[in-house]
């Protein structure tokens, strides 16, 4: 691995690479090193104390009080047996993963194919056109679920009656819901992601590929053995990163609720629980139970992806 | 040689062009998933209400229909439309130069540079990406609101300016695209920490400030809660405005008796206007990322 | 090595220091108090220390927002400011996560809200973590009682808690009937008058002209317009106690009835607003309960059914029963306990609510304040719409009927009704046997909502 990496960096200076490094100069190197690492991270361990930590830390401490007074795990039991929050349970469990199954295996298909495309023009062309849904949030979509969703108006209502659908109301049946809220977020969260792993691959040293290709290695055993190994870490963050989103869903349900005018409802996740609790029914403590719950779910599935994706590492 | 690669080319070309038949299926296929929602949506302004309601989805309607929606649109309260365009496009490059200045050398540090509390800072900004927005937003709000600033465009550009997405993504970019020994030789060569910072590793990073920059941009322009509750009014961005705006169309609202109504083309117009702006970034980012990619990428 | 792991310690012991205080920081600033103090005798209620011709915020939705410019026009030295919000509209909740937020922070609230949804009284009442409650007492000497008797009979009722008054009435959304005479005269029927006459017409409807219809369940709101209209119990709360009876004998009758009209297509399942109602349905409304709103957003505007063709009638009612109509909307006004200009917010609510430039001129609704709403219903006779010149007689008589018996409480009935009923009917069932589910929800809403439920 680090062999394939100083390749790519080849061409700097070769030479220095094999001296090594005089110890007086690496103690100097390292402290003066250290002291602009923090002036680097100053700003952003500003915004991260400010606007990531305290509140982070405050969540936790409304999570386990009551209006100020310590009370141990009173506030997620009282959660926890809400009628609500099994089906919410549920409901997140099965969308993470189709969520996270379309976006590892897809985004990451259409990222190797495009990326395999030699005509420059198309290659931009599919890298916009798979963005493009991407740009549409919130607010501006409920309208156009509204349509897309209801077989008598829909641009795909071919499909929907194909699949036996007559009405908006039979569409958001909660059975379909989490394979119908991923489908609405992998049509607008995959474009950033193609383009994401698109970069990624574009790292990878033209060289190498080259050097597969000679030595025989067809589309899919390069893919396998050279470029699925180098985006790693890029593949993992999209782990991540999909983990958390999956398991904060909000807006979709949300955006279909109002599209529908309360059948979908209001309380189908965890996400949407949580902020009923705290701006409904004045329960800000119960809230920070369910996001602290939340975080707890998606670190402990996270350390999956860190784990085995070295994300901490440096080298 | 030349009869080996002769021979490979001949056998390998009808499995070639089974491969692009597949791959070509492929694109096309998912080109038509991402993109007919949005033709729909391009040609909804043309129609009229009930326009949209009976006719076919791809008809188009007329130009005057068009016309007649536009000043429905920016009638709306006056024009407050474009009020809420400003906004948006105040809060996000705002937000954008103070993430780029903040984020960019964070991830440099944290990928290329030792210091203490590397892991740490990692580690917090992970969890902090994990915990759901929901549990944030009250403690963010009375921090706003000891400072006086609920109301004021700091009160959205400083919370969109965290951008901790976007210090991961150029955490790793340096950390798989720009080797150590790069700068440790740039360091034994007597350069200072800034001097490699800005002539080593800056111009090898137009590719993630691209793509940081870009998501930054977006993810701001795109945002409804957060300023939903900071701001209010004339004040808003142009997502917490559709979401009024929406309070006005009958479909959405029924039961308010309403003298302004909105129709749903008229709505249909707003959306493709506040998205066209993100669009316009997103090619405009595009060429940066193309081009950064080879010159960073390849070398020697 | 022990170099490294003590300055990680004392980096981590200064992090936890510098979080603790900023912690105990925010802490502090969420209990900075509001007005805590001495009951104001004039006004009966602790008021904040009043700063004359300090100006007051109003926040109003788009269609309001004429009842501002208005008061701006006239009151050219009163210094007002004003924020559009989504009004709460569709059960957003924007009044209550924001009025939320500023309690916690102590500060920034506004002086005057209007809010589409009836029911926010419940909270608005209530003191919340220390806070004095955000709505103001109206009728403790605030407002004259000889204006407050001004208002249609009832029409206070879902901003009144214990007594108190906490908000103006805005519009009325009584159910009247409404029919299509033209159709009625060609095929030779009468306008129902009573919920049994309703169900005899959808059979006569079927037999002889099919594909004409009376209605339809497909909106959430309905189950004001055919529950709440037809005295069923379905929701009542009383104090912090709900109870839904679903076997009570006009339940039972009007799910009935309900059924037999979507069996026999006289109602339908598709909303008012969707493509589906506008393909089919458009000219084939023969008659319909429902809201004084239906004017402009279904006849004028979803529909377009041209003037001389609606008339109205009085609400149906029970064979054996008075009329005890039913309520589908209406907004409030409410005033900021925390206000520092109440005299310049008594003088707007007073504004808004009866004078004739807002509620006569610039106002789509039916206005709550009996002198505004006679002036309003001539306004609506110029233009010739309906049918029958009595018809403002007939809106004007059903304002003071609405059966006190529905209730207002923290949350809305609609939810239940959209949740278990419209996709229940959707999947072919019928209302009846889908009774006890729907019940079962708005047990489980009280519930959670902190009602006790009977």
């Amino acid at each position: 691995m680090s062999e394939t990496r100083s390749i790519t960096t080849a061409g700097a200076a070769p030479r220095a690479l094999r001296r090594p490094p005089a110890r007086l100069h690496h103690s100097k190197t390292t402290k003066r090193q250290a002291r602009f690492g923090y002036v680097f991270v100053s700003g952003y361990t500003l915004l991260l104390i400010a606007f990531g930590l305290l509140p982070t830390l405050y969540a936790l401490f409304l999570a386990f009080t009551r209006n100020g007074a310590f009370v141990g795990v009173d506030n997620f039991v009282r959660v926890f047996n809400d009628y609500r929050f099994p089906p919410a349970v549920l409901h997140v469990a099965l969308y993470v993963i189709y969520w996270l199954i379309s976006l590892l295996v897809f985004v990451v298909l259409l990222a190797l194919v495009v990326h395999a495309i030699r005509v420059r023009w198309a290659s931009s062309v599919s890298r916009f056109v798979f963005y493009i849904p991407g740009a549409i949030a919130g607010a501006s979509s409920v309208m156009l679920w509204l349509f897309v969703l209801d077989p008598t108006v829909s641009p795909v209502s071919a499909l929907l009656n194909a699949m036996g659908y007559e009405s908006l109301v039979q569409v958001v049946s909660l059975d379909n819901l989490p394979i119908v809220f991923t489908i609405i977020a992998f049509w607008t969260g995959a474009g950033g992601w193609i383009v994401i792993q698109y970069g990624a691959l574009n790292n990878i040293d033209p060289e190498i590929m080259e050097a597969a290709r000679i030595d025989g290695a067809g589309a899919v055993k390069t893919a396998w053995h050279i470029q699925l190994p180098m985006m790693t870490k890029w593949i993992s963050y999209m782990g991540i990163m999909s983990l958390a989103a999956g398991t904060q869903l909000f807006v979709e349900p949300r955006v279909l609720s109002q599209a529908t005018r309360g059948v979908v409802p209001d309380d189908y996740s965890l996400n949407q629980l949580a902020y009923l609790y705290a701006f409904r029914q004045g329960d800000f403590s119960g809230s920070a139970a369910i996001s602290i719950v939340l975080l707890a779910v998606a670190l402990v599935l996270s350390a999956v992806f860190i784990f085995r994706g070295r994300l901490f590492e440096s080298d | 040689m030349t009869d080996r690669s002769q021979t490979r080319r001949r056998s390998t070309t009808p499995r070639q062009w089974v491969s692009k038949i597949l791959i070509t299926a492929l694109l096309v296929g998912f080109a038509v998933f991402f993109v007919l929602p949005i033709v729909w949506l391009l040609i909804a302004p043309s129609k009229d209400g009930r326009q949209l309601l009976l006719d076919s989805p791809f008809s188009f309607g007329s130009f005057e229909q068009i016309g007649a929606n536009w000043n429905a649109l920016f009638s709306f309260q006056d024009g407050v439309f474009t009020t809420w365009l400003g906004n948006s496009t105040l809060y996000s490059f705002g937000a954008l130069a103070l993430t780029l200045l903040v984020s960019i050398p964070a991830g440099y540090a944290l990928a290329l540079v030792e210091f203490r509390g590397r892991k740490l800072l990692l580690m917090t900004t992970l969890i902090v990406m994990l915990i759901p927005n929901t549990a944030l937003v009250l403690p963010i709000f009375l921090e706003l609101s000891a400072l006086r600033l609920i109301g004021t465009p700091l009160s959205v550009i400083l919370p969109f300016s965290f951008f901790p997405f976007g210090v991961y993504l150029t955490y790793i970019y340096f950390s798989t695209a720009v080797s150590r020994d790069l700068l440790n030789a740039a360091r034994m060569d007597g350069a200072g920490e800034l001097r490699v910072f800005a002539q080593v590793a800056m111009p090898l990073a137009t590719p993630v400030i691209a793509l940081v920059g870009f998501f930054n941009f977006v993810g701001n322009w795109n945002n409804y809660f957060l300023p939903f509750l900071m701001v209010g009014g004339q004040k808003v961005p142009v997502q917490v405005g559709l979401a009024n705006m929406l309070a006005n169309v009958p479909q959405f609202n029924p039961t308010t008796a309403t003298s302004t109504v909105i129709e749903l083309p008229t709505l249909a117009l707003a959306t493709l206007l506040s998205v066209a702006p993100v669009l316009i970034i997103f090619l405009f980012s595009q060429r940066f990322l193309v081009e950064g990619m080879t010159a960073g990428g390849t070398k020697g | 090595m022990s170099q490294q792991s003590s300055s990680a310690r004392r980096a981590a012991r200064l992090l936890a220091g510098t979080a603790s205080a900023a912690a105990g920081l925010l802490l502090l600033a969420g209990c900075s108090g509001g007005t805590s103090g001495e009951v104001n005798n004039e006004y009966g209620f602790a008021t904040a220390e009043q700063v004359a011709d300090s100006p007051i915020t109003i926040w109003v939705d788009a269609s309001r927002e004429p009842a501002v410019k208005a008061f701006q026009e006239a009151n050219p030295d009163i210094p007002v400011e004003y924020e559009v919000y989504d009004g709460n509209a569709g059960g957003s909740g924007t009044f209550q996560t924001k009025i939320s937020l500023m309690d916690q922070a102590g500060e920034g609230w506004p002086d005057v809200v209007f809010s589409t949804q009836q029911n926010d009284a419940i909270w608005a009442s209530q003191e919340t973590n220390g806070q004095q409650a955000f709505a103001a007492p109206l009728n403790k000497g605030f407002i004259d009682d000889d204006y407050l008797a001004g208002f249609a009979d009832g029409s206070l009722d879902y901003s009144t808690i214990d007594g108190t008054v906490y908000g103006l009435r805005n519009d009325l959304a009584q159910d009247v009937t409404f029919y299509n005479k033209k159709l009625l005269d060609e095929f030779g029927y009468e306008v129902p008058t009573t919920w049994e006459e309703y169900a005899e017409l959808g059979d006569k409807l079927a037999a002889e002209h099919p594909g004409y219809i009376l209605g339809s369940l497909g909106d959430s709101f309905m189950t004001y317009v055919y529950y709440g209209g037809s005295e069923s119990p379905v929701f009542q709360a009383d104090g912090t106690e709900f109870s839904s009876d679903v076997e009570d004998e006009h339940t039972v009758a009007i799910s009935k009835i309900l059924d037999g009209m979507l069996e026999n297509g006289t109602l339908v399942k598709d909303s008012f607003f969707s493509a589906e109602f506008a393909q089919k349905y458009a000219d084939k409304l023969v008659a319909v309960p429902g809201p004084v709103w239906y004017t402009g957003a279904i006849f004028q505007g979803a529909l377009a059914v041209p003037a001389g063709e609606i008339g109205v009638a009085a609400p149906l009612r029970w064979e054996d029963g008075e009329i005890e109509t039913g309520n589908v909307g209406g907004g409030i006004w409410y005033a900021s306990s925390h206000s520092k200009n109440l005299d310049a917010v008594k003088q707007f609510l007073e504004f808004a609510t009866s004078a004739p430039e807002f509620q006569v001129e610039a106002s789509s609704g039916y206005p709550a304040y009996v002198e505004a709403a006679d002036g309003w219903l001539a306004k609506q006779a110029e233009t010739g719409y309906f049918v029958n010149d009595d018809f403002q007689q007939v809106m004007s008589d059903a304002a003071g009927q609405i059966w006190p018996g529905w209730s207002v409480t923290r949350w809305s009935p609609e939810s239940a009704w959209a949740t278990v009923v419209i996709p229940g009917i959707a999947d072919g069932k019928s209302i009846e046997s889908l009774l006890p589910a729907w019940k079962e929800e708005l047990d489980n809403e009280a519930t959670v909502n902190g009602y006790t439920v009977k």
